[in-house]
C-alpha cells in the first residue's frame, strides 16, 4: 500500500523546482547579457527572478488556505453552526440568522463585536465570537442590548488578557488550552 | 499570576459551587449573578487560565436545535476546593452589597 502522500511535501517539492528554474533562467539570462552590449543591465535578470520567486512561493503558501480572520469559522459554536442553515454569512460579516432578531442599536453594536473580536488573537476571538453570539442568541429581547453593551465595553480588556496569555505560551511553550 | 477575588468574581464562584457537578452556560451564570455577560466572561475565562474552571462546548447539531451551541462551564475538583478556600478567607461582602452590584452590575 502506497504511504499518503503529505500534500504541503508535494507543494513544497513543486515550489523548489519552480524556484531553480527561474533561478536557471535567470543565470542564463544574465551570462547572455553580458556578452552583448547590454552587459550593464546583468543585475536585471537576477533582480527579477528573485521578485519572481517571492511572488510565486508567496501565491503558493497561500493558496488553498481559508481566509484569514473569521470568515473561517465553520465549525459547530455559537453561530458559525447556524450559518449553513441562515445561508450565507460567515462569522467575518453579517450573520442574516442573528441580525433578524437583533434590531435598530443592538444589530449596529453586533459589527462591533465582530470588530472587538478581530483584536483578539485568531481562536481565542473565534471563540469569544461565538459565545457572545450563543448568548445573544438566547437572551431575552429586553436584555439583550445591554448584554451586546457590556460585551463591547469588556471586549478590549478581554482581547489585552487573551494576548498576554498568547505571548506568554509562545515564551514559555507548555501544552496548549484546550478549546 | 494570582485570581483577585473581586465581587463578581465571589459572585460567579458562588454560582458554581452552589452545585459544582452542575455544568452552566453563560447565560445561566448571568441569570444566577445577575451580572451581564459581558463582565462575567473574563472571569470565567481567568477562572479556566487558572485551572479553577474547565469549559467545553456543546455537543449539539445547531441546525437541529434552531439555536447556536452553548459553552458549558463547571469548576475542576481542584477548582471546587480552592474556591471554597478562598471564599470562605475573602472578605465577605454584605449581602446587600452582592445585592446591589447584582442589580446595578458593572464592568469587573
Amino acid at each position: 500500500m502506497m504511504p499518503a502522500i503529505d500534500p504541503r511535501y508535494d507543494a513544497r517539492r513543486t515550489r523548489v523546482r519552480v524556484a531553480m528554474f527561474i533561478t536557471a533562467g535567470a543565470t542564463v539570462a544574465s551570462t547572455v547579457l553580458g556578452g552583448t552590449r547590454f552587459s550593464g543591465w546583468r543585475w536585471l535578470p537576477g533582480t527579477l527572478g528573485i521578485t519572481l520567486i517571492i511572488v510565486f512561493c508567496a501565491i503558493s503558501m497561500n493558496s488553498g488556505r481559508r481566509p484569514r480572520g473569521r470568515h473561517g469559522m465553520t465549525g459547530m459554536t455559537g453561530m458559525t453552526g447556524m450559518t449553513g442553515m441562515s445561508g450565507t454569512s460567515g462569522l467575518g460579516g453579517r450573520d442574516p440568522a442573528l441580525d433578524s432578531r437583533l434590531d435598530g442599536q443592538a444589530a449596529h453594536r453586533r459589527h462591533g463585536l465582530v470588530m472587538v473580536s478581530r483584536m483578539m488573537p485568531g481562536p481565542a476571538g473565534r471563540r469569544w465570537l461565538a459565545e457572545t453570539e450563543s448568548v445573544l442568541w438566547e437572551i431575552t429581547a429586553a436584555r439583550r442590548p445591554a448584554a451586546v453593551r457590556s460585551y463591547l465595553l469588556s471586549g478590549p480588556r478581554v482581547a489585552a488578557l487573551m494576548w498576554v496569555h498568547a505571548c506568554l505560551r509562545r515564551v514559555r511553550p507548555g501544552p496548549r488550552h484546550p478549546r | 499570576m494570582g485570581l483577585r477575588l473581586t465581587l463578581q468574581v465571589q459572585l460567579v464562584l458562588q454560582a458554581l459551587l452552589h452545585d459544582p457537578a452542575r455544568e452552566m452556560y453563560g447565560l445561566e451564570l448571568t441569570e444566577e449573578t445577575g451580572l451581564q455577560p459581558g463582565t462575567a466572561y473574563p472571569i470565567l475565562l481567568r477562572l479556566e487560565r487558572e485551572g479553577w474552571a474547565s469549559s467545553r462546548w456543546e455537543d449539539v447539531d445547531p441546525r437541529a436545535e434552531k439555536r447556536p451551541a452553548r459553552r458549558y462551564y463547571r469548576l475542576t475538583a481542584g477548582g471546587a476546593v480552592q474556591a471554597s478556600a478562598a471564599l470562605a478567607g475573602a472578605r465577605r461582602p454584605r449581602d446587600s452589597a452582592l445585592r446591589r452590584l447584582a442589580e446595578g452590575d458593572g464592568v469587573a
